[in-house]
């Protein structure tokens, strides 16, 4: 205790210096600036920021790049909350009640909420790395692929839980994100799939792409057909910040995404991406009243952002200890570092102790620069749905072209997310909704990959999944959701019936 | 507005023929790294192309056009217009390889473009989980060709550089279809290494030197001619017993063919001038990446290098077992 | 909303168009999914194929597209509602054309000069406004431009973004 103590103080001292402060101010500034417009997701953002970096000395790079990756985090969850557009896989979970609450006029309650959720969870989840750092990395150690490909079994049965609605559907939703997810060049055999003959569809449909057009696009679709619903956006500003009410039933909420999110997190090959999900569906789960979930439940903003935020800080638990970037955007932060003369691996912490620990420090004031430049930003934010619909959505197409373009500088992608726009509007009319659908093709990618994995190193047996003991636990949690998942449709199903 | 102006300057200047040809860059290049920002392909690229900006006084923007192994990417660079505003920045796998793994490939690395020069080479070490078996290189060799069916050998993908140079492994070992497990990037592939889930797998030395070092995972043999001054204790694969086993990981620049000669020749000497500078020198050691030779550094030298490795890596991919 | 809108089945007629809609939407994307993974191979359990998973989840959807389209047969549901024509070719249309604009663009016999995006901006954000029914033509074309000069600064001066503007005109 006494030696993480000693540890932190040194990373204190390295990040406190005026330059560096400074540093993390302006990166998280610049991050939110960027990260809030809508098409930018948290790695786009990263990716256009990353060269303001090098010209820096290493340690204030870091510091900096840290502020720009919480800026990134929470500017992707505020364009979730205001439009409806998930920048990233883990801010799928806050349009659902997020947005919600922005209809109702409670923007500036749910963005506030985000905020202190993140900082809450960024700040245990600075602890959690401090203190447990390396002997966490065993945990990460644990997970083979067959253990992967369990966690993302169970995974999927989240999303049943994510459904509004009929639960059919939301499998529907699920198994067509899961054929999504197999389009493009197969990883083993280098054979095409599905991808028409036609080149930039062989490394399979971007998350981007495919998120930008069924939430962003569609929305935007939806909103033109109806007038009156975005209109109340408009009137309607309500409270800038949450007040005791509302925090008093966030807090539950908020501890428990932490600890699930924490976990997750540090799982290698983004386990981060499950946080939210799963602090959604136990916030769903042991709601007195499940049926408000869906309908602006601050719950469904506070779990699922802490959840966001603690795995987005954990996930640089591998990457730091044992030098394997967990997900896209931490293989971004690598990058950074490689530019700057610094290979993360397991000797980072003991060669370069002040870059270590001063890094570490700087995630915690990343977090509170946070908090310190969006709670007077929300209010900025949420009058920015006071501009007139005929003028917001021609703006967000433009960002999103820009933004999607500038991902891969692929002018064919922004073609591409026009096209699941339409697919979206088609969903939309059909009664799906697709959120479901976006957990079943970032999970998939994985799941498939980790099956194949799993299945060749046990010579082709199944056993190998019931007889590895976390892999077999994971499978019982994910059988025990399904039930519970569906017993009430089922009893409902039979109790109407009998009453007709 | 200034810089608006200037441009717009420039692009009048542009319209004067005569002139243009003498005055080459009178405008921005674009490099395109056909990997996503932060791979080492696009570090290196940074690297480079931020000295080779200074000496030809304009910018040099690194575009990222990721995409089917990096093919995408290079295919735009060299279908552009050859007039020394669009290189691009390939691998091995781009230029070397792409021709027996990509049969549709939209661009021919061997006849169709312009080679600058060799920016950087990366070693390969044959790596192997902690508790693997075999003590050292020979016993390697014996052991996986004994064992064909309980050995499991990792790499990030059909066409990733880990695949290549492990199916050359695999086919000079005569052990083609030995167990394969393909990862999506090397990341997870080596956190199945470390944990032991996986046997051994080739990568470049920048993403294993700090596990070499640590010792979570441990190294046979490093593909190169010389050891590395990162891992000094490694032996080469000469020292080893298996000198046929001779790959890098290179990273290069090339143009469209039919470019200016002024223009070949200034990026060349930009390319070499950088290559000469101390910090740029000193970063690219740190990543592990052996400095071109002075003949790798000319055009020709580097369109020697790109045949050398396509003769030798075509004829087994052409023969790895595509299930 | 099919199993949770429950009625005792009385008769077979279409109770749900937007269930049956979807359930005949998920059989025609599981048909065309198994017609394009129909030549790769599933492989073995030792060895899974590429097709192994395309053909099993296109399976699954098929079957539960069926069950959908099954139960709007029993079950009252929504039915399905009218289609925008005007927002589909305005907004998808505008961010369609940026996407031909901005780079060039050669498909066949189609040639799409590289405009850059100081025309491709203006573009989206005009065709895209059309789709408003309020739509103000002066007030759009201002914002158009007042946009794409915001975007040009941030995003190729403030941060440097390889971004074409005007190769035509200013050769960048």
């Amino acid at each position: 205790m006494s030696e993480m103590f000693a540890n932190l103080a040194l990373g204190f001292g390295v990040a406190l210096t005026l330059k560096n402060i400074a540093l993390c101010f302006t990166g998280c500034l610049v991050g939110t600036l960027i990260g809030v417009l809508p098409g930018v997701g948290p790695i786009a953002t990263i990716a256009m920021l990353l060269p303001i970096t090098f010209g820096l000395d290493p340690v204030g790079a870091l510091i900096m790049l840290a502020g720009i990756y919480y800026g990134a985090q929470y500017g992707g969850s505020t364009t979730a909350i205001l439009v409806n557009i998930p920048g990233e896989a883990t801010s799928v979970v806050t349009t659902l009640d997020g947005h919600q609450m922005a209809k109702q006029g409670r923007a500036g309650v749910a963005l506030g909420t985000a905020a202190l959720a993140s900082f809450f969870a960024g700040t245990v989840a600075t602890m959690v790395i401090a203190a447990l750092g390396a002997p966490l990395t065993k945990l990460a150690l644990l997970f083979g692929p067959a253990e992967y490909f369990s966690l993302m079994v169970m995974g999927l049965c989240f999303a049943v839980v994510l459904a509004r609605g009929s639960i059919l559907k939301a499998f529907c939703m699920i198994m067509l994100g899961l054929l999504l997810s197999t389009v493009g060049t197969d990883l083993e055999t280098g054979q095409e799939r599905m991808t028409f003959g036609f080149p930039p569809l062989s490394d399979g449909i971007d998350f981007a792409v495919l998120a930008m057009g069924v939430f962003g696009f569609a929305e935007v679709l939806r909103n033109l057909e109806n007038p009156e619903t975005r209109d109340v956006v408009r009137t309607k500003i309500g409270r800038l910040l949450p007040n005791w009410d509302d925090i008093k039933q966030s807090i539950a909420p908020v501890l428990r995404g932490t600890s699930v999110g924490a976990i997750l997190g540090i799982l290698p090959g983004n386990g981060a991406v499950l946080g939210p999900f799963a602090s959604y569906t136990i916030e769903k789960k042991i709601a007195k009243d499940p049926s408000r979930f869906g309908k602006g439940a601050i719950e469904g903003v506070a779990g699922p952002e802490a959840a966001n935020n603690a795995g987005a800080q954990t996930a640089f638990i591998p990457l730091l200890t044992l030098g394997i970037p967990p997900n896209a955007v931490m293989a971004l932060m690598v990058g950074a570092m490689t530019i700057h003369g610094i290979i993360p691996g397991p000797q980072v912490m003991t060669k370069n102790p002040d870059l270590f620990w001063g890094m570490i420090a700087s995630m915690w004031i990343g977090n509170l620069m946070l908090l310190v430049i969006n709670l007077p930003l929300v209010g900025v934010w949420v009058k920015l749905l006071q501009v007139p619909y005929r003028l917001m959505f021609p703006a967000i197409l433009i960002f999103c072209s820009i933004g999607i373009y500038s991902v891969n500088n692929q002018p064919v992608d922004v073609a591409f997310t026009a096209l699941f726009g339409l697919f979206g509007y088609l969903l939309i009319k059909l009664g799906f909704e697709p959120a479901p659908m976006l957990l079943g093709f970032v999970l998939g990618k994985l799941m498939e990959e980790k099956l194949r994995q799993a299945l060749i190193i046990s010579r082709g047996s199944f056993l190998t999944f019931i007889e590895r003991p976390i892999s077999a636990g994971l499978l019982l949690v994910a059988v025990a959701i399904l039930v519970i998942a569906l017993l009430p449709s089922m009893s409902k199903k039979r109790e109407e019936v009998f009453t007709e | 507005m200034k810089k608006l102006a200037l441009s717009l300057a420039a692009a009048l200047a542009l319209a004067l023929p005569a002139q243009a040809q003498s005055k080459y860059p009178e405008r921005p290049i674009t490099m395109i790294v056909p990997f996503a920002a932060g791979g080492p392909t696009d570090i290196i690229a940074r690297i480079v192309s931020e000295n080779m900006s200074k000496t030809l006084g304009q910018q040099i923007v690194v575009e990222n056009v990721a995409g089917a192994g990096g093919t995408t990417g290079i295919a735009r660079a060299l279908t552009a217009t050859p007039d020394g505003y669009t290189i691009a920045m390939g691998h091995l796998g781009t230029f070397s390889a792409a021709p027996a793994t990509y049969p549709g490939l939209k661009y021919d690395p061997i006849n169709g473009m312009q080679t600058i020069g060799l920016a950087g080479g990366t070693p390969i070490l044959i790596v192997a989980k902690k508790n693997f078996e075999p003590k050292d290189l020979k016993e390697f060799v014996t052991y996986v060709k004994t064992n064909t069916d309980k050995v499991n050998e990792a790499h990030a993908g059909v066409g990733s550089v880990s695949w290549t140079t492990c199916t050359l492994l695999k086919g000079q070992l005569g052990v083609p279809k030995l167990n394969s497990v393909a990862y999506r990037g090397t990341g997870p592939a080596l956190n199945d290494l470390v944990s032991g889930q996986i046997d051994f797998m080739c990568d470049q030395i920048v993403s294993v030197a700090e596990q070499v070092k640590a010792g979570t995972i441990k190294a046979y043999a490093i593909a190169s001619v010389q050891r590395s001054p990162a891992l000094p204790d490694v032996p080469t694969t000469k020292e080893a017993g298996l000198p046929e086993y001779q790959i890098e990981a290179w990273n290069g620049i090339a143009a469209p063919k039919g470019m200016p000669k002024e223009a070949v020749d200034k990026l060349v000497a930009a390319l070499d001038k950088a290559l000469n500078d101390e910090t740029v020198k000193k970063r690219l050691l740190d990543l592990g990446t052996v400095l071109p030779t002075a003949e790798e550094r000319t055009p020709a030298g580097f369109a020697a290098l790109i045949k050398r490795d396509a003769d030798k890596l075509s004829p087994v991919l052409a023969a790895a077992p595509k299930q | 909303m099919s199993l949770n809108k429950i009625e005792a089945a009385r008769g077979w007629r279409i109770r749900s168009t937007q269930d049956l809609g979807a359930g005949l939407f998920m059989i025609a994307l599981a048909a065309l999914a198994l017609f394009l993974s129909s030549d790769l191979s599933p492989g073995t359990l030792r060895q899974i194929g590429p097709g192994m998973l395309p053909k099993a989840f296109a399976w699954i959807c098929a079957g539960l597209g069926a069950l959908l389209a099954f139960n709007s047969l029993r079950y009252n549901g929504e039915k399905l509602s009218g289609w925008s024509w005007r927002g589909v070719i305005f907004v998808l249309g505008a961010a369609v054309v940026f996407g031909l604009t901005v780079r060039g663009f050669e498909i066949g016999p189609l040639k799409v000069p590289q405009l850059g995006m100081l025309v491709s901006g203006p573009l989206v954000v005009i065709i895209s406004g059309l789709a408003a029914e309020d739509v103000k033509l002066k007030e759009l074309l201002i914002f158009a431009a007042v946009m794409t000069t915001g975007c040009a600064l941030l995003f190729k001066y403030a941060l440097g973004l390889p971004i074409p503007l005007a190769p035509w005109l200013l050769g960048i």
